[in-house]
């Protein structure tokens, strides 16, 4: 099986760098997943690595190969697009094989391929229609169809899921995992859906204004963001923020918020130091457990989730969101005046970097 | 009675609901009726008005007594013109011309999009497309112009390249067996470009992940002409087509009165040529009007005919 390695990948038209330098280097089997907002270069990435785009400067190797110059049909790669694009004038059968078709393998060898994806993807019944008139999910399906039939080194997926509905995106997403588990394949995803990235990664790389910010497991992510854009970005609600200053008395570091000290993980140089803190939203407690500071709130609307509730919340004037299960019962939630920020819950950043000064230790030994 | 005053109500409701948002479209869209509006007075006083005078097909017509006071005579003038040599002469014209400029006219508009496409330099796709346009922009009269003046038998460039070549001059706007030819050639030189803009708008909006997809899969871009761009244009074509098939028997008149002349009647004296010399230089309008309708009726049905077929044949059709 087949890695892919990219060294100092710039991507720039005329004058305008969207893509600065990035280093990723991809095992085998692996399924990583690309990240970010919007422009953030993601899809661009994708596009060099398929060679749909040429590279500014770099180095793009597939199975220590370097490809720069080697035309898309040659690095043997498959994408499979966001908009699935299928060609609506071919059959569900045709639209696999042509990959095939234009290979020139044998008919009998492709109709029996085209057997053996249908039966895998479950789209043996529907081989005879055409694009028109399959679902969206369908459709996908038969998209991914012709990325496998190919067998290829890696699989390149930009933006795969977004057109399809929530629902549909969930069961598709669960489908995506499976089918990696059973080919493993090196797969790399685009996506701008940050619950997608957690659910479908090996490792993640969180891209913005065509940079990679982190790389890590969705849980080193989770628990341990290098800086407050992927704090931000990374979780569902994101990590709540609050700028505060800090103080060191005998050798503890606090911070205060709204009056209260809380304490925080211990830093390398903890004087007086305008800082951010940081913490998950399912992190923070409502009953005062060991280590924990109690910080004053105001309780400004409970959004009721069923088995849990989002409390939106004011804290130094500032939002603050918090997600608590609910044992069946909201109305206590309401009335609320305190929360409790646990120590190991807590990341510290710089608030004029935003880089991170702590490391949160919740879900270290998980 | 407060049974009657609902039943009322009940009764006339949906008629003011729907006067209310009568009013309420006409509030709202009204510019878009008054773009449209002239469209519309065109094909009235043009189109629809001018078929109540078609009753004169079925009538022996004076001009004294008017359409309404005309006698009624029935199919006479068809009979007529199915006696009449010249008028078979037109229609064998016509469908041999239309017939070989929608052989050879139409496919060319289609290639000349394709080659277009293919084009990579924006400054030699732009020059190309305005140099193969510019014809269509060029009044009848002065192509027709340009052609005599082309195929003159002494200072014709046609015929000084023929001199060149050794061979004699030939008056070729005189002689029956090439005015075919040259009115097909001409058509296709004036309007292949412009009716290109058709395909290439249909080109441009062809997926481009339709292309990237193939890229991937390896296809050349010769293949990704036969297999992407073709097939998906392949609707707009066959709209195009029976447009075309419809507009079968109008053979572009202007051009034919220009260019043919008594010595080659007979190949191209087409229906239209034959209803202007019988109804305005013969003043026979009720048998003019009798060949025009025939030539609409036959048009009407050659585009039910081709729509019905596109229809089965590949899902695409006008109506």
């Amino acid at each position: 099986m087949s890695g892919v390695k990219l060294e100092g990948v710039v991507k720039s038209y005329k004058d305008v760098t969207v893509v600065h330098g990035i280093d990723l280097e991809v095992k085998s089997k692996e399924f990583v997943v690309l990240v970010g907002p919007s422009g953030c270069g993601k899809s661009t990435t994708l596009r060099m690595l398929a060679g749909l785009e040429e590279i500014s400067d770099g180095q793009v190797s597939i199975d220590d190969k370097v490809v720069n110059h080697i035309a898309p049909k040659d690095r043997d790669v498959a994408m499979v697009f966001q908009n699935y694009a299928l060609y609506p004038h071919l059959s569900v059968a045709e639209n696999i094989a042509f990959g095939l078709r234009i290979r020139k393998v044998p008919k009998p060898r492709i109709e029996e391929l085209v057997k053996e994806v249908a039966h895998t993807l479950e789209l043996t019944s529907l081989l005879e229609r055409r694009p028109a008139d399959l679902s969206g999910g369908q459709r996908q399906r038969v998209a991914m169809g012709r990325a496998i039939v190919r067998h290829p080194k890696v699989f390149l997926f930009d933006e795969p899921l977004s057109n399809l509905d929530a629902k549909l995106r969930t069961q598709m997403r669960a489908e995506i995992k499976q089918l990696h588990t059973k080919l493993g394949v090196t797969s790399v995803y685009v996506t701008h859906d940050q619950v997608e990235a957690m659910t479908l990664a090996d490792r993640i790389v969180v891209m913005s204004d065509g940079r990679i910010e982190q790389i890590g497991t969705p849980m080193e992510l989770f628990n341990n963001p290098i800086n407050t854009f992927v704090a931000t970005f990374i979780g569902s609600p994101p990590m709540n923020l609050i700028s505060t200053t800090i103080t060191s008395i005998d050798g503890l570091v606090y911070a205060d918020i709204s009056g209260n000290k809380c304490l925080l993980p211990q830093l390398e140089n903890p004087c007086d130091l305008e800082v951010i803190i940081g913490i998950r939203p399912e992190y923070v407690d409502i009953v005062p457990v060991d280590n924990s500071s109690a910080v004053p709130i105001h309780v400004d609307l409970v959004e009721t989730l069923g088995s849990e509730a989002l409390l939106h919340c004011r804290i130094q004037e500032s939002a603050f969101v918090v997600k608590v299960d609910t044992h069946g019962k909201v109305e206590h939630l309401k009335h609320l005046d305190t929360l409790y920020f646990r120590q190991d819950a807590i990341t510290v950043f710089d608030k004029t970097t935003g880089r991170a000064l702590s490391r949160s230790s919740v879900g270290c030994n998980a | 009675m407060e049974n009657e005053q609902s039943y009322q109500v009940i009764n006339e409701s949906p008629r003011s609901k729907k006067l209310t948002w009568l009013i309420h479209h006409f509030q709202r869209e009204w510019r878009l009726y008054i773009m449209l509006a002239p469209t519309l007075i065109w094909f009235i006083l043009f189109l629809y008005k001018p078929m109540y005078g078609l009753q004169i097909a079925f009538k022996d017509y004076s001009v004294f007594k008017g359409i309404t006071d005309s006698p009624w005579i029935g199919l006479e003038h068809f009979y007529t013109l199915f006696e009449n040599d010249q008028f078979i002469r037109a229609i064998k014209n016509t469908v041999i011309i239309s017939g070989a400029s929608l052989l050879f006219g139409f496919p060319v508009p289609i290639i000349l999009a394709l080659m277009f496409n293919e084009i990579i330099n924006p400054k030699f796709k732009k020059t190309a497309q305005t140099i193969v346009y510019l014809p269509h922009f060029i009044s009848a009269v002065i192509i027709a112009g340009i052609v005599i003046t082309a195929f003159a038998p002494s200072t014709g460039v046609v015929n000084l390249l023929l001199n060149a070549l050794g061979y004699d001059s030939v008056y070729f706007l005189t002689k029956p067996e090439w005015f075919r030819t040259i009115f097909v050639g001409t058509g296709i030189w004036q309007e292949a470009g412009f009716n290109s803009i058709v395909f290439l708008a249909s080109i441009a909006g062809v997926n481009p992940s339709l292309y990237e997809s193939a890229v991937v899969d390896g296809a050349s871009r010769w293949q990704m002409m036969w297999k992407i761009t073709l097939p998906c244009i392949m609707p707009t074509i066959l709209i195009m087509l029976i447009i075309r098939i419809g507009n079968i028997l109008e053979v572009g008149f202007e051009m034919i009165i220009m260019l043919y002349q008594p010595a080659t009647y007979a190949t191209s004296d087409v229906i239209s040529t034959f209803i202007y010399r019988q109804g305005l230089q013969a003043a026979q309008y009720d048998l003019a009007a009798a060949a025009g309708l025939f030539n609409a009726v036959i048009a009407f049905v050659l585009v039910i005919a081709a729509n019905t077929i596109s229809k089965k044949v590949s899902r695409t059709s006008l109506w």
